[in-house]
């Protein structure tokens, strides 16, 4: 592995970003979607600056056993390597996940995208739970109780008002509006969703600038799903599209490419070849100024079926694209990227299929 | 496996080819479930008619490793005959799209401008026509003629796939190439084919490695051997440049030099009268941003010059009809304008987003297509130095474009002012689209008040299309709502593939697929009159390209640059 990281070292060479490390992730058995996303993540530099000041004005965070504070503690331990590549053990990290949730325990539901998902919304939660002590702290100097639900029922139920815009809402969070019209009186209703990533259905042969079209194109309800018109005050027929509203600063693309087949009574996965491109606008906004993106990671699903297969993730630092699998690291060229597409045949050797894009917003952004 | 599941096997089943010839759809070739033979635009419907593959036995390995170009070569007879059917030859190239034929009618045509535009006069277009039925008759009655005894005359499909380059009568319903070329271990990615060339080698090869054959088309065909033979070496090992090659062409009126694109955005301009050994080195680029020309030190050098043009892919690259100019796209999203002979940039921009990967001039020079990653088809006005319009309508990447300079509009003579065009355009959706372009409705919205169109960091040029940008000035990605939108006549799911690239011919359209398969497609009315009798193929052409066209220039100004478009005489003199 020393000599893995010395290659890689090599291929830099005068390039090697100053103060950037490139360490691979041990796989503890099965624990490659997590390693995945963690290297997207890891490379996600708002997020990953934000989590580092976090963990050094949190010193005590050491003791702390939570996502969080692992997460925090593992990605300092990558930043402050003295060596430029390696490997590292995250091995506390996924102690505390398997604990902390049995879903990543058991095989059948090591998905990254539901894993990312957790991960986000177990951060926002601690982060809420500290923000709230240390609220109660300043009005009742009581100690915080530390009940592992109630903050996150307010979350849940508290409704926006309360909600506190953490550094992972400024990152990760954008907001949809789901606008209803009814076709009997014209009403248009608005209600806004947020969303920490977009889950895409995909097509054979499509691009995600399709996918996104699709994601916001008018869909009529009709017949059994029938929308409910307050003004009206019965089921009415109606057509209803997503627009986005506030995009974010990451785009974070999820593909559906695990599709749950009724007649076979399980899930699929969708080799479907779905093309995306490094830079990407949104054009679905309600704003009339279209955001602009680059990509920066994505995490790719290797293996022909749902349960089984492999995570490896491909990330772009200072403009060489790594290529992320387990404890290896390699550089590869920009034009391999294609490579991950899908395949435009349902029966290919090529399984290797791009599933969670990472994208980071250009130039006006809101961030700070 | 690509074959296997979705009816593209009927490869397998190309030996049975002979009763193809009874009609699209009903023919040997089992059309993919799915896939409709034939769609229908306002002028009937265009029929599948044939496809050409690459041998079935090929090797699945080497599939994704390069993306098939077609190029369509027209050989004439040897020794070729006097003057006019000199006129008749058409040479398309799907990817590289040098159109050198039609600079060839540009000449042959006097300079008229009303007849240049379309392609050719009704004369030229006749003897076209009966020229090509000999060769079909000759191809037709002898699909299992050999190589060796091949008489030279006829119109060819140059395609690569793997580390193979194919070569297929595109008159004969053969869907096996007659002629395979292996060059083990390295990809041929890119081909072009001149037209014009009276002498020497007349097809260019770019590989994967950089490295660059001059060959003799004829020469090819005559040998029955699986390598390329007699052949012209340049950038050998990649010598002077080491980074694939992506695109290839033959400078129209050129004396046979031609330019050849690298993935690392250099450009090189080689002379086949030369060696290809020819000591050559260039300075080192000093700053990867800007466009750079480099000449080679000593007169013996070969390539002769090192363009500099991007960082990252040239794409495609597209010399006009007459060869005054070359537009250039590629990773970094722009389209770029060079007066070639004069090697500076003129103008260009930037796509919605995403790389450019395809380009294609009109035949009279004044618009450019591009498509690309942001899955639109931008026409670009070389006028008004700006994106005129935007398609809509694919559901991927676009990976060719071509405008249809066989088309003519219908009722010419009422469209008074306006000009129209056809172009199609294919996609990795797997689709072709067919697009109608009348300048008049497109003109109208862009004549917008100032102020409009907070994107335009420059100002003025997108409220008036009288000021033009200064030259070499590159555009900004315009705003989605400051471009006018058109609208596909026709989509058509063609393969179960990808595509990568079209050609319209007098009598078809070409889509061409990513993994090496070809359809031909045949225009209205000229699918069963072909099987028929000389008689209706000759009328039918004739009809389909009438000698006293109703395309009206009158309404488009014709500035001091644009024409230089139309005179050609720089280089078509003779």
């Amino acid at each position: 592995m020393g000599a893995a990281g010395s290659k890689l070292e090599k291929a830099l060479g005068d390039s090697f970003p100053e103060g950037e490390r490139y360490f691979g992730l041990e796989n503890f058995g099965n624990t490659c979607y997590c390693n995945s996303v963690l290297q997207a993540l890891y490379f996600c530099v708002p997020f990953r600056d934000q989590l580092l000041d976090y963990y050094a004005n949190n010193k005590s965070l050491g003791d702390e056993d939570n996502l969080l504070a692992c997460l925090a503690d593992l990605f300092t331990q990558i930043s402050s390597q003295k060596k430029k590549t390696g490997v590292i053990a995250p091995k506390r990290f996924v102690q505390r996940l398997k604990k902390q949730n049995e879903l990543f325990r058991s095989y059948m539901h090591q998905d990254a995208h539901e894993f990312l998902n957790f991960l986000l919304n177990e951060i926002v939660d601690t982060l809420e739970k500290e923000a709230q002590a240390a609220k109660n702290d300043q009005e009742t100097s009581s100690p915080a109780e530390k009940t592992a639900n109630g903050p996150k029922n307010a979350h849940a139920n508290g409704g926006p008002k309360e909600q506190l815009d953490t550094w992972v809402h400024k990152n990760f969070q954008g907001i949809l509006t789901n606008e209803t019209r009814c076709l009997r009186c014209e009403t248009v209703t608005a209600r806004d969703e947020t969303f920490f990533d977009l889950s895409l259905d995909i097509e054979q042969n499509s691009s995600i600038t399709s996918c996104l079209k699709n994601f916001s194109s008018t869909e009529t309800l009709n017949a059994e799903d029938k929308f409910f018109c307050d003004k009206c005050c019965s089921l009415q027929e109606a057509q209803k599209r997503m627009k986005i509203k506030k995009p974010p600063q990451i785009l974070v693309i999820h593909l559906k490419r695990f599709k749950y087949i009724e007649q076979l009574g399980r899930y699929k996965k969708l080799s479907y070849r779905v093309v995306f491109p490094l830079e990407l606008k949104l054009s679905n906004t309600v704003e009339d100024a279209d955001s602009e993106y680059s990509l920066f990671a994505v995490v790719v699903h290797v293996g022909s079926g749902p349960n089984h297969g492999h995570y490896v993730s491909l990330v772009k630092s200072h403009n060489h694209w790594l290529f992320f699998d387990d404890e290896n690291v390699e550089m590869i060229d920009e034009s391999a990227v294609q490579t991950f597409f899908g395949s435009a045949q349902e029966y290919s050797s090529n399984t290797d299929h791009g599933y969670i894009l990472f994208y980071e917003r250009l130039g006006n952004g809101h961030m700070s | 496996m690509i074959n296997s599941a979705n009816g593209m096997a009927s490869g397998q089943g190309a030996s049975s080819s002979s009763s193809a010839g009874a009609g699209a759809g009903t023919g040997a070739n089992a059309p993919s479930p799915g896939l409709k033979t034939y769609f229908k635009t306002p002028e009937g419907r265009y029929k599948l008619h044939y496809e050409k593959g690459h041998p079935s036995g090929l090797m699945h390995y080497v599939q994704g490793k390069t993306v098939t170009q077609a190029t369509l070569a027209h050989l004439k007879d040897r020794p070729s005959p006097p003057t006019p059917p000199a006129q008749s030859s058409s040479g398309f190239s799907a990817s590289s799209g040098v159109r050198s034929a039609a600079a060839r009618l540009l000449g042959g045509s006097n300079g008229s401008r009303a007849l240049s535009f379309v392609g050719g006069n009704g004369g030229s277009k006749s003897i076209s026509a009966s020229s090509r039925l000999g060769s079909m008759g000759v191809s037709s009655s002898s699909n299992s003629t050999s190589t060796s005894n091949f008489d030279g005359r006829g119109t060819y499909l140059i395609f690569n796939m793997g580390d193979g380059l194919f070569i297929s009568d595109l008159n004969s319903q053969d869907k096996e190439p007659m002629k395979a070329i292996y060059f083990n271990n390295v990809y041929p990615v890119c081909h072009a084919f001149d037209q014009d060339a009276k002498e020497g080698h007349d097809l260019v090869i770019g590989l994967s490695t950089g490295d660059v054959y001059s060959v003799s088309l004829r020469q090819q065909l005559q040998d029955s051997g699986k390598k390329l033979i007699g052949a012209q070496h340049y950038n050998k090992d990649g010598s002077v440049n080491g980074s694939r090659c992506t695109c290839i062409a033959w400078v129209p009126g050129g004396d046979g030099a031609f330019v050849v694109a690298h993935v690392d955005g250099n450009l090189y301009v080689y002379e086949k009268s030369k060696d290809g050994a020819g000591d050559s080195s260039f300075p080192a680029i000093k700053d990867q941003t800007q466009f750079s020309v480099a000449h080679a030190r000593y007169s013996k050098s070969n390539p002769i010059a090192r363009w500099h043009i991007c960082q990252g892919s040239i794409n495609s690259m597209v010399f006009s009809t007459d060869g005054a100019y070359l537009a250039a796209v590629g990773r970094d999203g722009y389209l770029r304008v060079f007066d070639y002979s004069k090697e500076q940039l003129i103008c260009g921009g930037k796509s919605y987003y995403g790389a450019l990967l395809c380009c294609a001039w009109s035949m009279d020079g004044k618009y450019i297509l591009a498509g690309g990653e942001d899955d639109l088809v931008q026409v670009w006005s070389m006028e008004e130095r700006k994106v005129v319009a935007w398609g809509e309508g694919h559901n991927s990447w676009v990976s060719g474009v071509a405008f249809d300079s066989y088309w003519s509009p219908p009722n010419a003579d009422d469209t008074g002012e306006s000009v129209m065009y056809r172009f199609g355009s294919v996609g990795q959706d797997t689709q072709l689209l067919l697009w109608d372009l009348e300048l008049d409705e497109i003109v109208v919205p862009l004549r917008r008040p100032p102020g409009g169109s907070p994107t335009f960091s420059t100002g003025s040029q997108s409220a008036h299309w009288d000021s033009t940008p200064p030259v070499g000035i590159l555009q900004p990605a315009p705003s989605m709502r400051d471009v006018p939108k058109l609208s596909p006549l026709v989509a058509h799911r063609v393969h179960t593939e990808p595509l990568s690239g079209l050609i319209f011919t007098q009598e078809s359209v070409l889509t061409v697929c990513r993994e090496g398969h070809t359809k031909v497609w045949m225009r209205p009315g000229v699918a069963e009159s072909q099987a028929s009798n000389v008689e209706t193929v000759l009328s039918t052409s004739l009809k389909d390209k009438p000698p006293s066209t109703k395309v009206n220039y009158s309404g488009q100004a014709m500035t001091g640059t644009n024409g230089g478009f139309f005179h050609g005489s720089r280089i078509f003199g003779h």
